[in-house]
C-alpha cells in the first residue's frame, strides 16, 4: 500500500537495523496516547534450543518482543514492531479473560486465536481507523497461494482486515462472511470461540495438512496467542507461568547487570544483595584511601570540651559500579526527571530582576523621572539615577549533598523491596541531574565511620569535576555498611565546601538514623558532637539542612539541626522526587 | 463613561458545560472574588468575556507577568506642562468605575505584587492609593477575578495562600468529547464528523500527559487545527502544524502523538 503508507509522517521513518529498545520509547508513548496503556515491556530470551522468538508474545501482563525480527529489512521492522506493539494493545484492551483450551484441536485452537486476532483489530479500528495502515502492510497472502492450512489461514487473516482483498475460495469466503455478519456481536469474546471453532471443523474436514508444533502466527506482526489460552492445569505449551515469572525476574536482574554480571549493586539492589556474602573483595578498610588521613576535634558534652584530633578522617575510594545503572535510574523517573527540567528550566532563566534608580541603563526608571522633574521644579537639585537596568539574577550558591552510607541504609525501606541506599542512590541521580542542569556547583560526598580512628569519607562527585560516567560509576558502587560519626563527617564537608567562592553554601545531609559508632554508648555523645559541628559550620556561613529518612527522627534530627533546617520524609521512596525540589526551594 | 472601550458589545460565544453561568452570577451578585482554574485554552477568558457579556459590566484585563509592579496594577504619577498628574492603573480604573477586573495568569506577577489587591478582595472592599494618598472605596458593580493554571504550578510560582484564601474557585476542565466537538465545529468551521475526529486525537494526547506531554492538546488548538482544515488543508497536515509540533521537542513523543493522530484518521 504505497499511498497509505506516504502519508504517515516523515517523523514516521524509522532507520535502517531498527532494533527493538531504540525505538522503544516512542512506541511505549503510542500505546499510551492510543488507549492510556501503561505495559511492562520486556526483551523475549531465546528459548530453550538457542532459538530467538519469532513473535510478540503475551503472558501474566507483560509485553515479551523479540529484539529483532528475522528475515525482516530495516526500514520495515520499525514498523512492524509498531504494528506488534498495537496489536498487544489491542489485546490488552479488548481480549477477557483467557479462553479455556480443553477439549480443542490445535487447528482450532489455531483459528479460534486467529479470529481473535481480527475481532480485537476491528475493535481497535473503531477507535482508530487509521490503524488499518499501520497492519494492512503485513498482510501479503494472495489468492493464489496454495491450498495447505497455514496459507488459506494467512489468507483469511487478510480477509478478515482488508476490505479490498478478493478470495474465491470457499472456505476463506465462509469465514468473512461469519465473521461480518456478526459485526453487532465484535464486542463478545465469545464470537471468537464460535466462529473459529466453526472454521476449525471445516479445515479439518477438508484435510488439509495443519503441524501445530511448526505453526507459526502469520502475519509478523501478530503476537503467538499463548496468553490467549487457559490450558488448565497442565499447560503442554511453554512457557509455563512459573518460568515466565522465572524469566521476568531474570529478565530484570540481566537488565539491570546488563554487560557486567558481576556487578552487585545494580540501582535495583535488595538488602539480601548486599549482605555480608557481597562486600566487595576486598575489606572496607582496606579501599584505596586517596588523601592523607585528617585528624578532627569532637565534642564531649560531659566535660564540656572539643577532645582535640579525637577522630581519624580517612578519604577513600569505593569501587566503581556502572554508570549505566544511573543512566537506566533516569529513564525510571522519567517524569520526575522531566518535570525536574522544567523546573531547572524556570529557576535558571526565568529570574529577571528589575534594578530601578541607577545611574545608567537600557530604558528610563518612570517613577525616577517623575521624582527628578518634582525636584527640579521644586528648585532642588534632581537625584541623576533616572534609569533602570534588567538583570539576569545569578544565581551564586554551592551545595554539597553528603549522604550516610551506613549499615542501616541497607535495611529496606518500608513497603518496597528497595534498599535505603539504593533509594539514596536514586535521589542523588536525579539530584545531580537535575544540579548538573542548572549550573550550580555541586558535590556529592558520602561517609561511614568505624570508631574513632576510622571515618570513612567518599567523594562520589567533587566540587571541581565533572558529572560524568566516573562519577556515576561512582554513585552506582555505593554499598553500604558500618556506623554513622555524623558529626566528623560534617566537619570534613564543612571544610571542602569552604573553599567554595560562592555567596551562598549548602550542606544537604541526607540520613536515615541518629549518629551512632562502635565505640560510643552513651546515645547522647554524637548527637551533641553533630549539632556542635552544625553551630560551627553556621558560624562560617554554610547552611546545613537534613533530609531524614527515619519517620521517628525529628526529635533527634531538630537536636542536631535546628527545627527550621529539618524535613522529615514519611516514605522514603519519596526521596527522589523530594530532594531536588526541596532544593530548588531552598535555592531560589 | 470612561470604560466605555471596555465593554463587550457582542455576545461572545461560549457553551455552558457545568452550570458554571449560573455559579458565576451567584457569585457575582454578592460581589465574591472568583478564581478561575484549569488547564491552559480550555475557556477562562472567554468565559468571563462572556460573564461581562451578559452581566453588561465592562471587563477590564490585566495579562500578570514577572515584571509586573504594583504601580502597573494602581496607577502612578506622570508628568504634564503643569506638573505631575495621577493616572489611575487598569486596576484602580475598576475598582472606581465598576468593572470587572480579570487578572490572567495571577502566578506569574510576584507575590509582592499581588498582595495590593488584598484590601479589595475581603468585607473593606477598598483600594488605597498610597502615593496619592486616596483611600477608593469600590464601586457597587465592581468584581476581581483572577485565573490560576494549577497545571504549571510550582515550588517556584504559587499563590501565597493568604492570596488563595480571598477567593471562591470555579474549576474548568476541558469539556466532555461531544461538547468539545460541539464548541469546535462552531468556532472553527468545520463539521460536526471532523470536530468529533479533533477531539478523538486531543484524547490521545491528553493520555500522554505525564508521559512525556506536561500538557494535552487544549480546546483552543483544536480549533486552530479546524481552522486550518476548514480552509481546505488536510486534516493531517492541520493537525501536524497545530497540534504536534507546537506542543513538544521531544522527537519520541512527538512520534508517538502523530502515529495517533494518523491512526485516528480513517
Amino acid at each position: 500500500m504505497p499511498d497509505d503508507q506516504s502519508r504517515q509522517f516523515p517523523a514516521d521513518q524509522f532507520p535502517a537495523d531498527t532494533a527493538f529498545s531504540s525505538v522503544e520509547r516512542r512506541l511505549v508513548a503510542y500505546l499510551v496516547a492510543l488507549w492510556r496503556l501503561r505495559v511492562p515491556i520486556r526483551h523475549a530470551k531465546p528459548d530453550a534450543a538457542g532459538n530467538p522468538p519469532r513473535r510478540v508474545s503475551l503472558s501474566d501482563g507483560l509485553i515479551w518482543m523479540p529484539g529483532t525480527f528475522r528475515g525482516v529489512d530495516g526500514h520495515r521492522s520499525g514498523a512492524l514492531f509498531r504494528a506488534a506493539l498495537v496489536h498487544a494493545g489491542a489485546h490488552l484492551r479488548f481480549t477477557g479473560p483467557r479462553f479455556p483450551a480443553a477439549g480443542l484441536k490445535p487447528l482450532q485452537l489455531a483459528l479460534v486465536s486467529l479470529i481473535e486476532d481480527a475481532r480485537v483489530e476491528q475493535l481497535a479500528m473503531r477507535e482508530h481507523p487509521g490503524l488499518l495502515r499501520v497492519w494492512r502492510p503485513f498482510h501479503v497472502a494472495e489468492p493464489d497461494g496454495a491450498g495447505t492450512a497455514p496459507a488459506l489461514m494467512a489468507r483469511l487473516a487478510r480477509a478478515l482486515i482488508d476490505p479490498d482483498y478478493r478470495d474465491d475460495d470457499a472456505w476463506v469466503a465462509k469465514g468473512r462472511r461469519l465473521f461480518f455478519a456478526a459485526e453487532s456481536d465484535w464486542h463478545s469474546p465469545a464470537l471468537s470461540r464460535r466462529i473459529g471453532g466453526l472454521l476449525g471443523n471445516d479445515l479439518g474436514q477438508m484435510r488439509v495438512q495443519f503441524n501445530s508444533k511448526d505453526h507459526v502466527v502469520e502475519p509478523a506482526y501478530r503476537d503467538d496467542n499463548i496468553g490467549l489460552w487457559d490450558h488448565g492445569e497442565a499447560p503442554p505449551s511453554p512457557p509455563s507461568d512459573a518460568e515466565t515469572v522465572f524469566e521476568a525476574f531474570r529478565t530484570e536482574q540481566e537488565e539491570r547487570d546488563r554487560g557486567r554480571p558481576d556487578d552487585q549493586v545494580g540501582e535495583g539492589a535488595t538488602p539480601a544483595r548486599l549482605s555480608a556474602t557481597d562486600v566487595p573483595a576486598r575489606a572496607v578498610g582496606e579501599e584505596e584511601i586517596t588523601a592523607p588521613p585528617v585528624r578532627y576535634p569532637e565534642w564531649d558534652y560531659r566535660v564540656g570540651i572539643d577532645r582535640p584530633d579525637w577522630v581519624v578522617l580517612n578519604e577513600r575510594r569505593s569501587e566503581p559500579g556502572d554508570p549505566a545503572a544511573i543512566a537506566r535510574i533516569v529513564e525510571r523517573h522519567q517524569a520526575t526527571a522531566d518535570r525536574l527540567t522544567a523546573l531547572v528550566r524556570s529557576a535558571k532563566v526565568s529570574r529577571p530582576v528589575r534594578l530601578r534608580r541607577q545611574p545608567e541603563g537600557d530604558r528610563m526608571d518612570l517613577d525616577a523621572c517623575i521624582d527628578a522633574m518634582v525636584s527640579h521644579r521644586r528648585g532642588e537639585a534632581p537625584d541623576p539615577r533616572v534609569h533602570e537596568v534588567l538583570v539576569r539574577r545569578n544565581r551564586d550558591l554551592s551545595v554539597l549533598l553528603l549522604l550516610d552510607v551506613s549499615a542501616s541504609t541497607g535495611d529496606p525501606v518500608a513497603g518496597g523491596g528497595r534498599s535505603v541506599l539504593s533509594v539514596e542512590r536514586e535521589a542523588a541521580t536525579l539530584f545531580a541531574q537535575a544540579l548538573d542542569g542548572l549550573g550550580d556547583p555541586f558535590a556529592i560526598h558520602a561517609f561511614r565511620s568505624n570508631g574513632r580512628q576510622d571515618v570513612s569519607y567518599y567523594r562520589i562527585k567533587a566540587f571541581r569535576q565533572p558529572y560524568d560516567d566516573a562519577a556515576r560509576g561512582r554513585l552506582a558502587g555505593l554499598k553500604a555498611g558500618l556506623s554513622t560519626r555524623l558529626g566528623t563527617a560534617l566537619r570534613h564537608a564543612g571544610r571542602l565546601l569552604e573553599r567554595q567562592a560562592t555567596h551562598r553554601r549548602l550542606l544537604l545531609v541526607v540520613t536515615d538514623g541518629e549518629p551512632s559508632d562502635i565505640d560510643v554508648a552513651d546515645r547522647r555523645y554524637l548527637l551533641d558532637d553533630a549539632r556542635r559541628a552544625v553551630l560551627g559550620l553556621a558560624a562560617r556561613g554554610i547552611d546545613c539542612f537534613v533530609i531524614g529518612l527515619d519517620p521517628q527522627g525529628r526529635d533527634y534530627l531538630t537536636r542536631m539541626f535546628g527545627a527550621r533546617n529539618v524535613m522529615v520524609i514519611d516514605r522514603a521512596d519519596k526521596l527522589p522526587e523530594v530532594l531536588p525540589t526541596f532544593y530548588l526551594r531552598l535555592s531560589t | 463613561m470612561a470604560l466605555d472601550a471596555h465593554r463587550i458589545p457582542e455576545e461572545p460565544y461560549y457553551r455552558p458545560v457545568a452550570g458554571e453561568v449560573a455559579l458565576f452570577e451567584a457569585a457575582y451578585a454578592a460581589r465574591m472574588p472568583m478564581m478561575l482554574k484549569g488547564p491552559t485554552g480550555c475557556g477562562k477568558t472567554r468565559f468571563i468575556e462572556h460573564m461581562a457579556w451578559r452581566l453588561g459590566r465592562p471587563l477590564v484585563t490585566v495579562a500578570c507577568h514577572e515584571d509586573m509592579t504594583a504601580s502597573d496594577l494602581v496607577g502612578r504619577f506622570l508628568l504634564d506642562p503643569g506638573g505631575t498628574v495621577w493616572h489611575d492603573g487598569p486596576l484602580t480604573q475598576a475598582v472606581r468605575h465598576g468593572a470587572i477586573c480579570y487578572l490572567d495568569e495571577i502566578v506569574e506577577a510576584r507575590q509582592d505584587t499581588t498582595v495590593v489587591i488584598h484590601p479589595l478582595t475581603d468585607a473593606r472592599r477598598i483600594l488605597p492609593l498610597e502615593k496619592r494618598n486616596e483611600l477608593v472605596q469600590a464601586h457597587p458593580d465592581f468584581q476581581l477575578v483572577i485565573s490560576y493554571n494549577p497545571g504549571y504550578q510550582s515550588v517556584l510560582k504559587d499563590l501565597k495562600e493568604s492570596t488563595k484564601q480571598r477567593f471562591a474557585a470555579i474549576e474548568f476542565g476541558y469539556p466532555n468529547a461531544t461538547v468539545e466537538a460541539e464548541i469546535v465545529a462552531h468556532e472553527s468551521g468545520v463539521d460536526a464528523n471532523v470536530a468529533a475526529l479533533l477531539v478523538r486525537i486531543a484524547a490521545s494526547s491528553r493520555n500522554l500527559k505525564g508521559h512525556g506531554l506536561q500538557e494535552g492538546v487544549s480546546t483552543r488548538m483544536l480549533i486552530h487545527a479546524g481552522r486550518l482544515a476548514a480552509q481546505g488543508i488536510a486534516l493531517e497536515t492541520a493537525c501536524r502544524i497545530a497540534l504536534v509540533l507546537p506542543i513538544t521537542d521531544d522527537a519520541d513523543v512527538r512520534d508517538a502523538f502523530s502515529a495517533a493522530v494518523s491512526a485516528a484518521i480513517a
